[in-house]
């Protein structure tokens, strides 16, 4: 059997914007990804202990509520300290550019905002997965 | 193996990955689980079944939290559906398990069923072995959203419970075959809906004691918290019955036959979609279709000559 490509798409914080992590989930179900949704009000914490105990190759993390540049990094931070630095971290929402460069220096490798493709989404993902 | 060592020192990583392994049924992973077999034995295994949407999930991220309090460590193993189309899946039981969040002695994993029938899907029994190993008191397994039939569950784990809802069907519904003789325990959830009442009694009319157990019928509200105590002592009462008998023997002979039986089936697939047997299976093929032999005869002799068990 081959192997399959494992991803979790989460909401971090407090917003209870979930259409666009629903359209992600989705997408890379067709593409024939098993993705892991673990819904709304997501502690870094919380997404890390699901995230290893899934064994995911990524995750996506989405966010509109402007907080961002503290929970995408605290995640990257909180995997390399559980030994899981392995596991790519990529980020969607709305994202003002300034901020994309700042996060992929913080480790998050990439950054999707409204309007992306989502066959460049399901991409990402498979390449960051084999 | 390192990986065994890891997952028998509590490492989760490990634990994660090793039924990742199995799952994609990676080289090392036979073996990984030969390892581990000597280790398993002790969790008891409880299964929940039922059709989707009655509140499985849920249930089981209230016993969770219940069992946490009474000193239990828990593992989960949560099987959703693939696409038969695309191969893909979303899985997404652990929304509502998010209680449990980062709590050391609970372990959730979700699997996709990646074709296999019956509500499960292929490494879910393994799964629960790894997790067993790994030190869970108690394993939850919660089938696919099952319909009349898909009572695999029954034949794997040692409590069975059987979820339904209310109004989901009259006494002629319950008095059906299938997913109701298999349950240990009945719950009828979301008993804040109303008309609960009526669906248990339909229910209790149906079951009958067998072999010194007669399956309670209760009632519970995931969603209020209401009924969990009582259903959490419900599988305590079923598991020292087990344990009391020769029932918890059985069940693990039952179980060791069927995975004996399911083993030998996939040695033999695997034998013949090697190359060298995979000619010989060509050249009976061939025999079969210019009407030389017939299936069942060249399936004989096929046996006969396969060096197997290597």
């Amino acid at each position: 059997m081959a192997k399959k490509i494992r991803v979790l798409i989460a909401k971090p914080g407090l917003d209870g914007h979930d259409r666009g992590a629903k359209v992600v989930a989705r997408a890379l179900r067709d593409a024939g990804m098993e993705v892991i949704y673990t819904g709304l009000r997501q502690s870094p914490e919380d997404i890390v202990e699901a995230a290893i105990q899934e064994d995911v190759d990524a995750i996506g993390l989405s966010s509109l509520s402007g907080a961002h540049m503290a929970l995408f990094p605290d995640v990257v931070k909180l995997l390399k300290k559980r030994g899981a630095g392995d596991i790519v971290v990529v980020g969607g929402g709305i994202i003002p550019d300034e901020d994309v460069a700042k996060l992929k220096r913080a480790g998050v490798r990439a950054v999707f905002g409204p309007g992306t493709p989502l066959a460049e989404i399901v991409e990402y993902f498979r390449s960051s997965g084999t | 193996m390192k990986i065994v060592d890891q997952v028998l020192n509590g490492d989760k990583r490990a634990t994660a990955k090793l039924i990742s392994m199995i799952e994609d049924d990676e080289r090392g992973a036979s073996e990984a689980l030969a390892a581990i077999f000597p280790h398993t034995g002790r969790a008891h295994t409880v299964g929940f079944t039922g059709p989707p949407g009655v509140g499985k999930s849920s249930l089981i991220n209230r016993l969770v939290r219940e069992f946490r309090e009474r000193g239990k460590r828990i593992g989960v193993v949560a099987v959703d559906p693939t696409s038969p189309f695309t191969g893909g899946a979303v899985l997404g039981d652990r929304i509502r398990m998010a209680d449990t969040g980062t709590d050391p002695g609970v372990f959730i994993r979700s699997m996709a069923t990646r074709g296999h029938s019956g509500g499960l899907a292929l490494a879910t029994f393994d799964a629960v072995k790894v997790l067993d190993a790994f030190g869970m008191d108690l394993v939850f397994v919660e089938t696919v959203g099952a319909g009349q039939s898909e009572v695999e569950i029954a034949s794997r784990a040692h409590t069975t419970v059987v979820v339904q809802q209310p109004q989901s069907g009259d006494s002629v519904q319950a008095l059906k075959a299938g997913i109701l003789e298999i349950g240990d325990i009945h719950v009828v959830n979301k008993a804040d809906l109303g008309g609960a009442d009526a669906m248990v009694s339909n229910l209790d009319f149906m079951l009958e004691e067998r072999m010194g157990w007669r399956p309670p019928v209760l009632q519970t509200s995931a969603l209020e918290g209401k009924g969990i105590k009582e259903l959490a002592d419900a599988i305590v009462k079923h598991y020292r019955y087990l344990k009391a008998g020769p029932m918890w023997r059985r069940r693990e002979a039952d179980r060791a036959r069927k995975e004996l039986y399911e083993s030998m089936r996939r040695l033999l697939a695997e034998t013949f979609s090697e190359d060298a047997a995979g000619e010989t299976l060509e050249g009976e093929v061939a025999a079969i279709v210019s009407r030389k032999t017939d299936p069942r005869t060249a399936a004989k002799k096929l046996l006969r000559d396969l060096k197997l068990g290597r």
